[in-house]
């Protein structure tokens, strides 16, 4: 074992690329095969994808801006990265999100009303993780790396033990999904430390945006994110995040070897965020106007569209269908909204545990009794 | 009818905001997620989309106002007035198309006219806008493509609000968590500590009173919040309850700050006779602060502008107006002008109408580097409404025939006094009249209104000792007179203009020509 350690080599510093900012086509010796084949119908389901999530981007944005939700998390920019990734796992393969995998979620075939859900706070989790394969969304990041390596644990005993749960598969490929912020946390080290150790099923998925909030990457890390992976004794690699065939390729391609049981692996997607953090901030603060607009060029969807025009898969027709498609997602995700019921706080409380709880008990009576302190409610006047 | 749009809470825990910007006006069409302005927060500069979709009626907050969450922002109205549709308050007893396709209750507004369709003009509207910087975006020969709206691909910048922030509600006890046995949990009580004189550890009651930026305005002010009174909602601490304590508190030696009352019931515990035992002029509050808010402000801003900015030069005339006013007996009665105001103030528009003609420069836009000649008359009418003082305009007031006229004034003076002009009534006027005779007064200096280089004012009319052919009668007598802006507008042209209509008011017969 300690031999194989040795030979971990350090990711190359240049992002694996398929398809250049001009929208032509890259050959790589080793992730060029793995498009090569796509069918049509492929193609244009990746591009699809991106741009419905895009915009329902756009619309829960306006949402918040309008008082309907108290906070929302752009993934604009991310689509390519997202997209790609989740085009190259298998639906049974298990999901770690953080807050921002949107595209991932609807790809996943979560709706936008599900998903919205927890940002209304009208539910704890709109969705049901085991029916999606993709668990909830973990405001407290970086914990879900730890998640998604506690599930790999588990998967890898089920497996020796011959007990797999009904639905799981036995070459489950785990996704932990994090950014470049999360990757400054404690939580991370410790899952990665652990993947490793007990050589689990882990796919690391970073999505290198830039920014963690209004902290800049060059402070965070002096060397590429990806190259911590082989400090962890398994490979790490870089993509061109804004680019959704390279993203599929190095997904499909790292995906497979996990599956044959090579153990955890790394992939950096090298993106950026054309939004804020999330609609509590502002970027203008932070970033310039200069570096915003290099990476507006690098636009995922304009480089991916230009290219299945130029192949001739992409026509006006399908355009339009998605188009219509994505403006019909977003009408209805305002009509679900502003129909969402508040979700009822003492439910909250009495699914924290399956069986009666003391301290959950008295918090549960200090809310009760709190509410029951307003003077409006009892006719006093001020 | 119309769909009011509160401020948000723009961010997590935000309480007001400045109006930057705005992006639309009065009488604009508006779509879902169309940008309306831009506002500024303790956090960031933020641009806001409409959540309906309709024709702007009302800019309710002006740009610069700082508003609080909560309060209105827009007002919008159905594309087609007529129809009560989209209105929350109106969904039940209309037949509602609307209501029945997206099942909204009362409590969901705007989803009848929320569609693809609705949004498409917006997409569009942001395209025509800025059609270079989208195709920059991208490499040459693509369509900047599957973007639909490449405004907002560009991410609305900034916080993220919610329409109704809860506010702090007083309450009538504190909740401790001492209300089951724990104490087999091992919980400490909390001790709380109580808030010090220099603010140094604020209770949580204090800190929940005052938004961050209101404490840190009082940081500046080297004050405690434990020395401040809250005025706002339910005892909330404001921008301006600091301001005047900081205020107070200069103009207090030192050693009485501690004992300084902090309302009219407070006795100072100094030897000097109090204000209380000696008695005010009626009940309530030594002093009261009144927030400005409203027409109050707008006027205020207005006049406090055009003072500042415009020199003003006055001049007055007294005029024998018997002649009209014999006219206007007569008027009276002929049934044409049934149910109008046929007042002295009719005459004077009709003089001052007439007295434009003959002096071009009055009616006037002054813009510094040039200046605008109007070629008609947008008559703007002062009058004092319950809400404050407003100025409704008569459009193209020269088309109108005395009859026509007396119409319109009667017609905007009721709206006035009603409180139903809309501010687009109130645009665009190019010369003013204040009629300050219905107060009895007989003369005064108006303000000119912005942009506007002559106002005329109108005074009481009165029966007075007159000469006439050497013998002294009893005239009906009246000054007008007015404000100009001296820029353009020197004492003789003035006074041309003005002895114009005092010869219309004196001879009404000449306005047959």
């Amino acid at each position: 074992m300690s031999a194989a350690q040795s030979e971990v080599q350090l990711a190359s510093s240049v992002p694996v690329q398929l398809l250049g900012v001009d929208g032509a086509l890259v050959g790589h010796p080793v992730f060029s095969r793995y498009v090569a084949d796509l069918s049509d119908e492929v193609l244009l389901g990746l591009y699809r994808h991106m741009v419905v999530e895009r915009r329902f981007d756009v619309e829960a944005t306006s949402l918040q801006r309008q008082g309907e939700l108290a906070l929302w998390v752009p993934a604009s920019g991310q689509e390519a990265a997202q997209v790609g990734t989740i085009a190259a796992l298998e639906s049974t393969d298990r999901v770690f999100p953080t807050y921002r995998e949107h595209a991932m979620a609807l790809y996943r075939g979560i709706s936008a009303e599900q998903l919205m859900a927890t940002f209304r706070a009208a539910k704890h989790t709109g969705w049901d993780p085991g029916k999606f394969n993709f668990n909830w969304y973990s405001i407290v990041l970086a914990s879900q790396a730890l998640h998604a390596a506690g599930w790999a644990m588990g998967i890898k005993q089920d497996v020796s033990t011959g007990a797999l749960g009904e639905g799981r598969t036995a070459d489950e490929v785990v996704l932990a999904c994090l950014g470049d912020g999360a990757t400054s946390q404690g939580d991370v080290h410790e899952s990665m430390v652990f993947a490793s150790s007990y050589q689990l099923p882990v796919l690391y998925f970073i999505q290198n945006n830039h920014w963690a909030i209004s902290v800049p990457l060059k402070t965070q890390s002096r060397a590429p994110l990806a190259h911590r992976a082989a400090g962890y004794g398994f490979e790490g690699i870089r993509v061109d995040g804004n680019d959704v065939l390279a993203s599929y390729a190095v997904a499909k391609h790292m995906a497979a070897q996990i599956r044959a049981g090579s153990g955890p692996k790394l992939v950096e997607a090298v993106t950026y965020r054309m939004g804020a953090h999330t609609t509590a901030d502002d970027p203008t603060k932070y970033r310039t106007d200069e570096e915003v607009e290099s990476w507006k060029r690098r636009d995922p969807v304009a480089r991916y569209r230009k290219w299945l025009e130029a192949e001739g898969i992409l026509d006006q027709q399908f355009v339009d269908q998605v188009d219509a498609e994505a403006a019909q997602l977003a009408a209805d995700l305002r009509t679900a909204v502003h129909e969402m019921e508040p979700v009822d706080l003492e439910r909250v409380f009495d699914t924290v545990y399956a069986e009666p709880h003391r301290q959950v008990q008295v918090e549960k009576a200090w809310l009760k009794d709190y509410e029951a302190g307003f003077a409006e409610d009892q006719g006093v006047e001020f | 009818m119309s769909q009011t749009f509160n401020l948000p809470d723009v961010g997590e825990g935000l309480t007001e905001a400045e109006i930057v910007s705005w992006k639309v006006k009065p009488g604009d069409t508006v779509a879902v997620n169309d940008v309306i302005c831009e506002i500024e927060t303790a956090k960031s500069l933020v641009e806001l989309p409409v959540p309906y979709t309709g024709v702007v009626q009302e800019l309710v907050a002006q740009e610069g106002d700082t508003i609080e969450v909560g309060q209105p922002l827009i007002r919008i109205g159905s594309a087609d007035d007529a129809a009560p549709e989209g209105d929350p308050g109106d969904a039940g007893d209309t037949s509602d198309t609307s209501a029945a396709d997206t099942g909204a209750e009362a409590a969901g507004p705007v989803y009848g006219t929320v569609s693809g369709a609705a949004a498409s003009p917006s997409s569009a509207a942001g395209q025509a806008a800025e059609p270079n910087s989208t195709t920059d975006t991208v490499s040459p020969q693509a369509e900047p493509a599957p973007r639909q709206e490449p405004a907002e691909t560009q991410a609305l910048v900034g916080s993220g609000p919610k329409a109704d922030t809860p506010k702090a509600r007083a309450r009538t006890r504190a909740t401790a968590l001492d209300l089951v046995d724990v104490s087999d949990l091992g919980l400490e009580p909390v001790a709380r500590s109580a808030p010090t004189a220099d603010g140094g550890d604020l209770g949580p009651d204090v800190v929940r009173r005052a938004s961050p930026p209101v404490r840190a305005l009082a940081k500046r002010y080297g004050l405690s919040l434990s020395e401040l009174l809250g005025t706002g909602d339910n005892g909330r601490i404001t921008r301006e309850d600091v301001e005047a304590q900081a205020e107070q508190k200069a103009k207090t030696p030192h050693d009485e700050v501690g004992a300084m009352p902090l309302s009219g019931s407070a006795v100072p515990s100094g030897g000097t006779p109090t204000p209380v035992q000696l008695g005010l002029l009626y009940d309530g509050p030594r002093e009261e602060r009144v927030q400005v808010r409203g027409v109050r402000k707008a006027t205020a801003l207005n006049v406090a502008a055009s003072a500042s900015t415009v020199p003003h030069v006055s001049v007055f005339k007294e005029v024998d107006i018997t002649a009209s006013m014999e006219l206007r007996t007569a008027l009276r009665e002929d049934p044409r002008f049934a149910g109008l105001s046929v007042s002295p103030l009719l005459f004077a528009a009709k003089a001052i109408i007439w007295a434009l003609r003959r002096n071009r420069q009055v009616n006037a836009t002054w813009q510094e580097t040039h200046y605008t000649l109007c070629n008609y008359v947008n008559l703007g009418i002062a009058a004092a409404t319950p809400r404050g003082l407003v100025v409704p305009v008569i459009h193209d007031a020269q088309a109108y025939t005395t009859q026509g006229l007396a119409a319109a004034i009667t017609a905007l003076t009721t709206d006035a006094r009603e409180g139903k002009t809309t501010p687009a009534q109130m645009q665009g006027g190019t010369v003013s009249i204040t009629s300050i005779g219905s107060l009895g007064l007989d003369f005064g200096t108006p303000i000119l209104p912005p942009g506007q280089a002559a106002i005329v004012m109108l005074g009481a009319v009165r029966t007075k000792p007159w000469v006439v052919d050497g013998q002294i009668v009893p005239r009906q007598i009246v000054t007008i007179g007015g404000s100009f802006d001296h820029r353009l507008i020197d004492g003789d042209l003035a006074g041309a203009f003005i002895t114009d209509i005092a010869t219309i008011l004196e001879q009404p017969g000449l306005l047959l020509d």
